[in-house]
């Protein structure tokens, strides 16, 4: 290994130490100085709306379970394929590629940041133990979870990050897009793309080595349900997601009943009804991975399929908490730029008044046509706010319900904090 | 890292012994009625050769050298006609001896495609390409690698395995989805003679269709409930993608050229073939020599499918291709026939290094790999991958199938498109 790489590595460290993931921080490595200055900008944000709760809820958690995930390890920061992204990513700075942000929030977006996921799942792991029968071998004593567990918890933040990675890709086949730099766009999705895949081929090369056929059959439905979130409803040419047009409550159709784990999620009452198109989109795009990464833990601890599906239950709930949490972040502060069209508040207030819909329509070709400023008075001014609020109550509930299945211990009540530390002030 | 290095040493003497043969493939041209090319008693190709075999394949071998010498003579001009040679009636066509096990193949994975998603966008951009006008060739040598298999260690009245059927579907998936996303990488324009997906969806959406069809043959897998068949198949996976990594940069020098060049052909085609039929060979509870056997035949068939392929973007008409040609000057990728050329005319060195990117590279290398004899050497090592796999099919017991296997060498070596 060249020195060079070796300086490199510990520059990252600098990095790492907030980060704690070794793949991003060698991703950014070389563009550091971007890094830097939207730190700043970053913390500013953060001390304002977020309560340390949250980061002493993660860290105590963290302890718990040893380091958080598994991400560290050593060949990540030396594989070959990661040196050459970091080599190429650094033609792209100062190209507005949307990956440069899709690498940047990995690291900084503070509550929705990806080794989370694996702390979550290593959390169940331990609150839940194992069989007795799995031999000491197989298991890490001082972090009280098996070794296929922590390999589980990191293939989970592959396929999240592979997940992410791919989002961040540009459409090229739109119309709006300038003609200034289709060559560092092209190169940006070219990177992209195979960073994606990278991380992808990896977690089935992790999950093969497990050797539960069960578990990659699992694994694999939530990468196809990622896949299929990005399908779902309407998109501007950027793909980035609209909500449908509200149908007013008396021509709903009838919902289908989402017992499957394996099946796709059936659509059927989804369109036009924006409470349940919020949770289709999103136990589709976030608690398909964390309910099915949960199950799966408890899999590899040998517990019964009964508690492995209420694993699932407690992933999705937790999931669509944490959505809905972050979802009310941007009526939290000062009124934002721009928020998500496609959150819990905006969904209540357009179903309350479908009227609303026509600004939404003004987005078909680009989320930012949108006027950001008239929804938000909308919002404020409707239910939509304590709605979501009281949606996040209710998943919360559901999850600590979930919770109180496993034997007391530090890992629950670390889980217990983490649900308690999403709170905003309103 | 260790496998790298003794690829490199091989690729060193290949280039001393293709320029010592380069000479004898000429004279074979002139004098048709030469010895065919038979199995040769170099070693350099695939790990197992450790007999030397002086006969050819153990039946059939008449037709197949008459044929093999006759088609040898048209072969090595840059424009063949490539029709199937006249095989007679002893020697059958693969696609006709599988007409059973193959019919249907695309239905069946559209099936299960469509079966996993309520997505209609998804599903038609998942099953764009399986519309049955691919040459199918992944499927097709997966099938008969699995009922040759089954002949050897069975007997007559071996059937297909439903599991091993699968095995061919995902791995026409996995080819699928990797052209998918190397279509938004590229930016290609056709594929297959009609547009490809990039040009007709949302780039953002055809990657993550190219995730969703990796994500159900990742099901499919698992659900053969076999660890070692889902470790063969996901090393495919990560093959795929270090290949594209291989390609992406091009720092090597001129020495690690050529086995760089062939460890990124091994990893971008070969190695769904190798591993694919290594994979039918296991479910067929063959032996551990067996599926090595298997493993080096899908390698080597792969690695002479591909230079072939290399060659044809120099030689095929954009029409019989269903795709642009000199595709990969333009996409800036050195393949054999320039490394080749590059001997000769070592003011390729510098728009290889600049990946042909300057105004006149592309007619300027796709003229002087003509003139050279680049494409010559670039058929006779796919010869030479194909005679190594003609060999190792022959390990297998006598079979319809297991000729079929040979068949297909010859197939793969011939086509035009």
């Amino acid at each position: 290994m060249s020195l060079s790489r070796l300086r490199n590595i510990v520059k990252c460290d600098v990095v790492k130490a907030s980060a704690s993931s070794a793949l991003v921080s060698k991703l950014l490595g070389p563009c550091s100085e971007i890094v830097s200055t939207c730190t700043i900008q970053r913390r500013n944000v953060t001390q304002q709306n977020s309560k340390p709760d949250w980061n002493r809820a993660v860290s105590e958690a963290e302890k718990i379970v040893g380091y958080p995930t598994s991400f560290l390890s050593l060949r990540w920061v030396l594989s070959d394929e990661i040196a050459n992204v970091a080599l190429h990513l650094r033609k792209l700075v100062g190209s507005n590629h949307p990956l440069l942000k899709t690498a940047k929030n990995l690291i900084y977006n503070g509550k929705n940041n990806m080794q989370a996921w694996g702390l979550i799942v290593l959390l169940v792991s331990k609150a839940a133990g194992h069989s007795p029968e799995i031999p000491d071998m197989e298991q890490d004593k001082a972090a009280g979870v098996l070794y296929s567990q922590r390999a589980l918890a990191e293939v989970t933040e592959m396929i999240r990050t592979s997940h992410l990675v791919h989002k961040g890709l540009v459409n090229m086949n739109s119309r709006q897009l300038t003609a200034a730099e289709p060559g560092d766009m092209m190169f940006g999705n070219k990177i992209a793309l195979l960073s994606g895949d990278y991380l992808l081929a990896n977690s089935c090369t992790e999950l093969a080595n497990l050797r539960n056929q069960e578990l990659v059959e699992l694994m694999s439905s939530a990468v196809r349900d990622l896949a299929e979130a990005e399908f779902l409803g309407e998109r501007d040419e950027q793909n980035n997601p609209l909500p449908s047009r509200p149908v007013p409550e008396a021509n709903w159709e009838p919902a289908s009943e989402w017992d499957c784990i394996l099946d796709p999620l059936p659509m059927s009452g989804v369109e036009g009804c924006l409470q349940r198109e919020w949770v289709a989109r999103h136990v589709l795009a976030a608690g398909a991975l964390l309910g099915k990464s949960c199950s799966a833990a408890l899999k590899l601890a040998g517990h019964n399929s009964e508690l492995q599906t209420q694993g699932y239950l407690f992933g999705c709930h937790l999931a669509l908490a944490w959505q809905a949490f972050l979802d009310l972040e941007a009526f939290t502060g000062p009124e934002p730029a721009s928020f998500s069209l496609v959150g819990a508040p905006l969904a209540f207030t357009l179903q309350e008044n479908p009227d609303l819909y026509t600004y939404i329509e003004a987005g078909r070709r680009s989320v930012h046509d949108v006027d950001y400023h008239a929804l938000y008075r909308a919002v404020v001014e409707g239910a939509g706010i304590a709605r979501t609020v009281a949606l996040q109550r209710a998943h919360e509930a559901a999850a600590r319900r979930l919770l109180e299945r496993l034997p007391d211990g530090d890992a629950r009540a670390a889980l217990h904090n983490i649900i308690g530390a999403m709170r905003h002030d309103l | 890292m260790a496998c790298l290095s003794s690829s490199r040493l091989c690729a060193r003497v290949q280039n001393k012994l293709l320029c010592q043969f380069g000479h004898k493939v000429r004279r074979q041209t002139v004098f048709v009625k030469l010895k065919p090319p038979g199995p040769s008693p170099l070693r350099i190709f695939g790990k197992t050769c450790q007999r030397v075999t002086t006969c050819g394949p153990a039946c059939g071998t008449g037709v197949y050298t008459t044929s093999a010498t006759r088609r040898l003579a048209s072969s090595l001009q840059s424009t063949s006609t490539g029709s199937l040679p006249d095989y007679g009636t002893q020697i059958v066509d693969p696609y006709r001896l599988l007409e059973d096990d193959l019919n249907g193949i695309y239905e069946d994975i559209r099936t299960e495609l469509e079966k996993n998603t309520n997505q209609s966008e998804l599903n038609t951009i998942a099953t764009y390409y399986f519309d049955g006008q691919g040459k199918a060739l992944r499927p097709m040598v997966a099938i008969l690698m699995a009922r040759a298999v089954n002949y050897h260690v069975y007997g007559e009245n071996s059937a297909l395995l439903p599991s091993q059927r699968q095995v061919a579907m995902i791995s026409e998936m996995i080819h699928s989805a990797s052209l998918i996303h190397d279509d938004v990488i590229d930016q290609s324009d056709f594929r297959r003679g009609k547009p490809s997906v990039n040009v007709l969806w949302n780039h953002k959406k055809v990657a993550m269709a190219g995730d969703f069809i990796l994500a159900v043959a990742s099901m499919m897998i698992a659900r053969l409930r076999s660890d070692e068949v889902t470790l063969v198949l996901s090393q495919v996976v990560t093959d795929l993608v270090q290949g594209e990594f291989m390609q992406l940069g091009s720092k090597e020098t001129e020495n690690e050229r050529f086995a760089h060049y062939l460890t990124k052909t091994y990893r971008k085609t070969a190695s769904l073939i190798a591993n694919s039929v290594k994979a039918v060979a296991l479910l067929s509870g063959a032996d551990a020599s067996t599926c090595e056997v298997a493993f080096q035949y899908g390698r080597n068939l792969g690695l002479s499918f591909q230079l072939v392929d290399d060659l044809l973007d120099f030689v095929s008409s954009a029409q019989a291709m269903g795709k642009p040609t000199a595709a990969d000057l333009k996409l800036g990728l050195a393949t054999a026939p320039v490394l080749f050329a590059c001997e000769k005319y070592p003011e390729l060195n510098p728009m290889i290094m600049r990946r042909f990117q300057e105004a006149g590279d592309v007619e300027k290398a796709y003229e002087l790999v003509h003139k050279s004899r680049g494409l010559e050497q670039t058929r006779f090592l796919a010869r030479k991958h194909g005679a190594e796999a003609t060999r190792l099919a022959a390990e297998l017991g006598d079979s319809p199938y297991q000729k079929a296997l040979v068949v297909t060498t010859d197939l793969v070596l011939n086509r035009i498109k």
